[in-house]
């Protein structure tokens, strides 16, 4: 009797855990999400640090303002909403702006050997890497949450308590994300 | 090929069987010794607190303690911005608080992590390390060292040095109280003979099997965190060539204490020829091909 109740406690304790090791996954996934949010609000704030520093050649770049007001709200409205969907595609509208801010800088050499611009091409590249390195955080925990609910034990309390699959990071299942065109097969040619 | 999942399992499934090993073997020898010198339970436990108390100081101040040793200054934003955006980033994908970072004033390159958990880390890097990796090869030094940190590697290897000095003071003990033993049976001279000499045996040998062990641990422990290491940057070759580096720079790291050294990325002791089994640090060449696994 004593042995079944002992039993029946173990089994008790283990539900217990792999319940709270799940919802705490589900927390810890929701706020990857929110960080990804973050680091995309703070790509955007750094960006006109870098139209500053380039204004006085931009005389004929007017679009870029526009652009620039448009991709901050873009950004806004996802980080509020923790889409990881719409967090992607905002940062779309940061690369338009980005991609002009090159073409301006590349056109114009004076440009390239001010110390202002090198310090904020940096952070910018910083603010890249930092937006991957949360993108990463996001896959791990969904890929750690995700394991945990189809392997045995996480299974049997996943079906008992209605946990679902987690998407994680959303890529765009298309051939040409995994797979190898012809085109790609082909040795680049540098033409200097 | 192993893929990085596959890897960190192998390392995790190994780490257990020889910390298991060594847990074991400690309880086996100090049952043994309480037993054939009839020293009762409460030697056991004597040992085991005078071996946490001399413990206690390292535990909670052995961060300063290792940074006052090496002349370590603080390093912030300002005046080392590269160090501390490769560390910010890391700890994002770590997971884990942004740790204190400091730097030692040396051409030798190296890094090491301490601090008894993730809230209370400390990461220091040498002024040789920054001058000759780049940014990608500072990331994975960096990756290396907050695993540590993630991993409760310096929890553990505190743990570890405790119980082994709670073996060496229980041996002590049973072998001071030998010379008070009350005379035995006839009976069960034969067999206490076998016992005491046993005993004398296991005297000798169990430390330094504890410290095989112990060393063991701290060559598994290091293969674990370089697999994470690859686990938060997805980039194996920027590891291999930092190890590469390293291992290849001659300049001696004079500020080096031998109580520290299994937190070093690599073993900073490099013109000592010891024999592999009492190394803290696995070879860089098996390291490498480790590494190379998960290309």
């Amino acid at each position: 009797m004593l042995i079944f109740i002992g039993l029946l406690f173990v089994v008790a304790l283990m539900m217990m855990t792999f319940y709270n090791k799940l919802r705490t996954l589900q927390v810890h996934i929701k706020a990857s999400i929110q960080e990804i949010g973050n680091q995309l609000k703070r790509q955007a704030d750094l960006i006109p640090n870098l139209v500053d520093s380039v204004k006085g050649y931009m005389k004929h770049e007017k679009g870029i303002f526009e652009d620039l007001t448009a991709a901050r709200k873009t950004i806004e409205t996802a980080a509020a909403s923790n889409n990881p969907k719409l967090l992607d595609e905002s940062q779309k509208s940061v690369n338009k702006v980005l991609s002009s801010l090159k073409v301006i800088v590349e056109s114009n050499p004076e440009l390239q050997t001010s110390g202002l611009v090198n310090n904020l091409m940096d952070e910018l590249r910083d603010t890249a890497d930092k937006l991957m390195y949360s993108r990463r955080t996001l896959i791990d925990l969904s890929a750690d949450y995700n394991s945990n609910i189809v392997t045995i034990p996480g299974v049997w309390i996943a079906n008992l308590f209605g946990f679902k699959e987690e998407k994680g990071l959303s890529i765009p299942q298309d051939a040409s994300v995994t797979q190898v065109t012809s085109d790609n097969l082909k040795n680049p040619k540098v033409q200097l | 090929m192993v893929n990085i999942y596959e890897q960190i399992k192998n390392n995790k499934i190994r780490s257990t069987f020889i910390i298991s090993l060594f847990s074991i073997f400690i309880i086996l020898v100090a049952y043994f010794i309480t037993q054939s010198y009839n020293l009762d339970g409460t030697f056991l436990i004597f040992a085991f607190f005078i071996s946490i108390i001399s413990s206690l100081g390292s535990y909670f101040y052995g961060d300063k303690m290792v940074l006052a040793l090496n002349q370590a200054q603080l390093a912030n934003k300002n005046n080392y911005p590269l160090l501390y955006q490769v560390v910010e980033n890391i700890s994002i994908v770590n997971q884990t608080p942004m740790p204190k970072i400091y730097f030692i004033d040396t051409y030798a390159p190296n890094a090491f992590a301490t601090g008894r958990d993730p809230k209370h880390a400390v990461i220091c890097v040498t002024s040789g390390l920054l001058s000759k990796l780049n940014r990608s090869e500072l990331e994975a030094v960096i990756a290396h060292e907050l695993s540590h940190i993630k991993n409760y590697d310096i929890r553990l290897m505190t743990i570890v040095s405790i119980l082994i000095g709670s073996l060496s003071i229980l041996i002590n003990m049973a072998y001071r109280s030998s010379f008070f033993r009350k005379s035995n049976n006839r009976e069960d001279n034969q067999a206490n003979t076998i016992i005491t000499i046993i005993g004398f045996i296991m005297i000798i040998f169990a430390p330094i099997i504890a410290q095989l062990i112990q060393l063991a641990i701290s060559r598994r422990r290091e293969y674990f965190a370089d697999a994470s290491a690859v686990k938060l940057t997805r980039q194996p070759q920027a590891l291999i060539d930092a190890l590469t580096k390293i291992s290849q720079d001659d300049s001696v790291f004079e500020t080096a204490s031998t109580a520290t050294a299994s937190l070093y990325i690599t073993n900073p002791f490099k013109g000592n020829k010891i024999a592999s089994l009492f190394s803290t640090h696995p070879p860089i060449e098996d390291r490498i091909k480790a590494l190379q696994q998960m290309l």
